[in-house]
């Protein structure tokens, strides 16, 4: 396939000599693969190599009321059963190295289980046959509890509790929400003004990495009381600073040797297999090898999450979106592995490659009896991306418009304000967009072939509009209360908030959505609003100041740091 | 429980061994059994093999072939008598797979496998068994083969198909080594350019490989054209209740069921 470039279309914008793209390139490890000769962690046996299997859970959601390995314990080649008392540090969540979340999840669960498949109980045995077999013959009392597999059912009152950190099955964002919220302008003003209202709502379910190499790890006991570990984790130091917690070891009496990844796709980075392979090493003195078996690595492997989407859309009948609102639902599974993060993430590329000036999103990171979801390929992103360009088909066909000239008239252009405060720059979706038209022989009209990314943008479009903010969501009001979110539904008139800093647009800057220039980029009539009034009150509604820095909050706790949807990462 | 390995010079000295122990697998080419092995499956400790060469063997006489069950995939695929069974042989595994793969072992295949056993219930299957049975319908053993102890299959003898009357199709999403959503055999003798004694059979629609009867029934006497075929479609799914797994749904596999027969039925035969 012969690969075209347009460097003329931002020939002035940045340096195109590109030293990859279009050239042959021969992956670094192929020549290793295609021979057989790459190395990878399963290569590495050692004399005397013992092996791990786990005692799974076969309930959704279970407390344990006791577990009996009287008649495993006695089975030939046992060598070592490994119980939740014998974890060091049996409690963590993958973030804590970053100290964002809090501890959540056990790495073997004796107490209770909150997912099919969660480890109970881990037997060493001289074979991975007599360490199966002992698993077989392991006898846990479980006491069945009612469970949870809907991310809305799981935000109702009287829904099980998932994960005893977050009692209100969801994640606590910024100590403060039960969900991550993003407020730029005013939605609900600029519903009452759009021509056409128009709602989705959007699914996606888990996807499973499916990695040809199972998670695994090998650990044997090296010199000077240390640790080595053979491991097939995409993340290396990650998995060596995990492993040093659980196990409440110095991360430097660990020396993890990773390799070639048998793929991984975000599947080998939950830091799973690498604590409970040590441990076993650590209790028997002896190399230990722990490895999921292909059921396993689906029913166990955390996968990327599911996600599920409501939209909503205030439209000009000339194709401008004017005002976006989602409401979305992570299922983070059982626990929360990275699925707080991910929501960060993909709030931040909201509301999509798309200048639309009021925009207003809660997105949700649900604790379901599924299946922890954790990392993969653009998790957080791509599943809201689906959402996000569904919704643009299904408003094209609302205004009877070309998909694609819908794109382009919405598209971010140079200078524009991006709903999280960042400006818009080398945008190209324009140009994307009129290629992609052309070469599929769609052909969109001439005024959508003069656009560019490069003008109309900035000036009123690179406003940050007054915003309304509101306190909805604090954590556990929607559990006390009884108020399941909904997502269609107009929110209650927002609190005032503490008094806003001085200086800012007043109301009068709202733009007139009703009357725009023949193509975009929109200019808005100032002063008088030609649409209904806003239905937020007129004086001073709560406002956010400055592009870059959310309202100060209280700093809690010193060191403390967290993400933030709008800074990135801070340390407060 | 470590496993243990017996062979035997011949396989009805395995079937007896099989018999009187609930916890022996007779194993074929090892597809399944050494997948269970690797899994740690409980349900047996010991596996029994036979080196018996009349397992190996395939002979035409005039229209009927025999085959042994040890016979692979890849065996049937080099053999000319049984180029009607290629397309099927075909759709099993990749190469590796179709190598060790047994013509016996894909009839005690658990859902969704299966597919040469489908193409071979319309080829009027009989068996022989290893204890010297002789002449049990292939439907009879899909049946009730979950029932211990399962029998010993020696070998089938199946008919040959008239010129051009064999068709098959196996529906997957993965291609070209998925498992089957719906796998469909159709053998379509025809007189006068009428169909006589059609048979049918589906795969991965229900616990095992199955006839159809009520779409054999409404093709008979018809033409294989979209009015003749009409009456059959529309019973495509009659009397068969397909399974919900990982691939599909009950409801999915009924919307289809009918789309896919009538495109098998109305290909052109090739």
């Amino acid at each position: 396939m012969s690969v075209e470039f347009r460097k003329d279309l931002f020939a002035d914008e940045r340096d195109d000599n590109l030293n990859e793209i279009g050239k042959p390139t021969r992956r670094q490890d192929i020549l290793g693969h295609v021979t057989g000769r790459s190395p990878f962690y399963d290569d590495h046996l050692f004399e005397g190599l013992l092996h791990v299997r786990c005692v799974r859970s076969p309930h959704h959601h279970a407390r344990i009321r006791s577990i009996d390995t009287s008649e495993a314990e006695r089975m030939p080649g046992v060598v070592k059963v490994i119980r939740a008392s014998d974890v060091p540090n049996n409690f963590n969540t993958l973030l804590s190295l970053l100290n964002f979340g809090r501890d959540d999840e056990p790495l073997i669960s004796d107490k209770k289980v909150a997912y099919i498949g969660e480890p109970v109980l881990a037997i060493v045995a001289d074979t991975d046959r007599q360490a199966r077999d002992a698993v077989a013959a392991v006898r846990v009392d479980y006491q069945v509890l009612p469970h949870v597999l809907d991310v809305e059912d799981a935000l109702k009152p009287d829904a099980p509790v998932v994960n005893e950190t977050y009692p209100n099955n969801t994640f606590d964002y910024h100590d403060k929400y039960d969900h991550q919220k993003l407020r730029f302008g005013d939605v609900e003003t600029a519903f009452s003004q759009a021509d056409k209202i128009i709602e989705g709502r959007y699914q996606m379910s888990p996807i499973e990495q499916a990695p040809i190499e199972t998670n695994g790890a090998i650990a044997a006991p090296e010199t000077n009381d240390r640790f080595v570990c053979y491991t097939s984790t995409q993340a290396l130091f990650f998995s060596l600073g995990t492993t040093a917690k659980l196990l409440n070891v110095s991360s430097n009496r660990l020396h993890f040797i990773g390799g070639t990844v048998g793929g991984g796709f975000g599947g080998k980075v939950d830091s799973l297999v690498e604590p409970m392979a040590i441990l076993a090493c650590m209790l028997t003195g002896k190399p230990c090898r722990f490895v999921w078996d292909r059921p396993e690595e689906m029913q166990v492997g955390a996968p990327r999450g599911a996600e599920r989407w409501y939209l909503k859309d205030g439209v000009m009948n000339d194709g401008r979106i004017i005002a976006r609102k989602f409401t979305g639902y992570f299922d983070a599974g059982a626990y929360t592995r990275l699925s707080s993060y991910a929501i960060i993430k993909g709030t931040a590329h909201l509301p999509g490659p798309y200048t639309i000036p009021n925009v207003s999103s809660d997105v949700f990171c649900v604790y379901t009896n599924r299946t922890p979801a954790t990392a993969m390929r653009g998790f957080g992103v791509t599943g809201v991306d689906f959402a996000i360009e569904s919704q643009m088909d299904r408003v094209a066909q609302a205004v009877g418009m070309h998909p694609v000239e819908l794109r382009i008239v919405n598209a971010y252009r140079d200078g524009d304000m991006k709903a999280h405060r960042r400006e818009a720059k080398n945008c190209a979706l324009i140009e994307c967009a009129q290629v992609a038209a052309e070469k599929a022989s769609w052909p969109i009209r001439d005024e959508f072939k003069r656009m560019s990314s490069l003008h109309g943008g900035g000036g009123e479009r690179a406003r940050i509009p007054y915003t309304v903010t509101d306190e909805n969501g604090r954590i556990g009001e929607r559990r006390s209360g009884g108020v399941a979110p909904r997502p269609t539904t107009v929110l209650p008139p927002a609190t005032p908030a503490p008094p806003p800093p001085a200086v800012a647009p007043t109301p009068t800057a709202q733009p007139d959505y009703a009357h725009p220039a023949a193509a975009p980029p929109y200019t808005p009539l100032s002063p008088a609003p030609l649409g209904p009034p806003p239905a937020t009150p007129q004086p001073s509604p709560p406002l956010t100041k400055e592009p870059a820095e959310p309202p100060a909050r209280q700093a809690n706790r010193p060191g403390y740091s967290r993400f933030a949807s709008n800074s990135g990462f801070r340390r407060r | 429980m470590s496993i243990s390995v017996k062979t035997f010079d011949s396989a009805a000295e395995a079937a007896r061994a099989l018999i009187g122990d609930r916890t022996a697998r007779f194993m074929g080419g090892g597809t399944l059994i050494m997948r269970d092995i690797n899994e740690g499956e409980q349900s047996f400790s010991t596996i029994l093999l036979a080196k018996d060469q009349a397992l190996k063997q395939i002979h035409a006489r005039g229209e009927q072939i025999v085959i042994g069950a040890g016979v692979t995939m890849a065996e049937i695929l080099s053999s000319r008598e049984l180029d009607f069974l290629h397309p099927a042989a075909r759709s099993v595994g990749g190469p590796a797979i179709r190598n060790m793969a047994t013509v016996g072992g894909n009839l005690f295949a658990a859902h969704p496998y299966g597919d040469l056993a489908t193409a071979l219930l319309t080829v009027d299957a009989s068996l022989v068994l290893a204890g010297g049975e002789q002449g049990m319908p292939l439907a009879d053993l899909l049946r009730e083969r979950e029932r211990e102890p399962r029998p010993v299959v020696m070998s089938l003898t199946v008919t040959r198909p008239q010129q051009r009357a064999f068709r098959f199709k196996k529906v997957s999403r993965v291609k070209p080594k998925g498992v089957s959503l719906m796998t469909i055999a159709a053998n379509l003798p025809q007189q006068a350019g009428r169909i006589s004694g059609a048979r049918i059979a589906y795969g991965s629609m229900g616990a095992a490989p199955m006839r159809v009867p009520a779409v054999e029934q409404a093709l008979e006497g018809k033409t294989l054209d979209e009015t003749g075929i009409a009456q059959a479609v529309t019973v495509a799914t009659s009397g068969v209740e397909p399974p919900t797994d990982a691939i599909a749904s009950t409801w999915y596999r009924h919307e289809v069921a009918p789309v896919h027969l009538k495109r098998l039925l109305l290909e052109r035969a090739s």
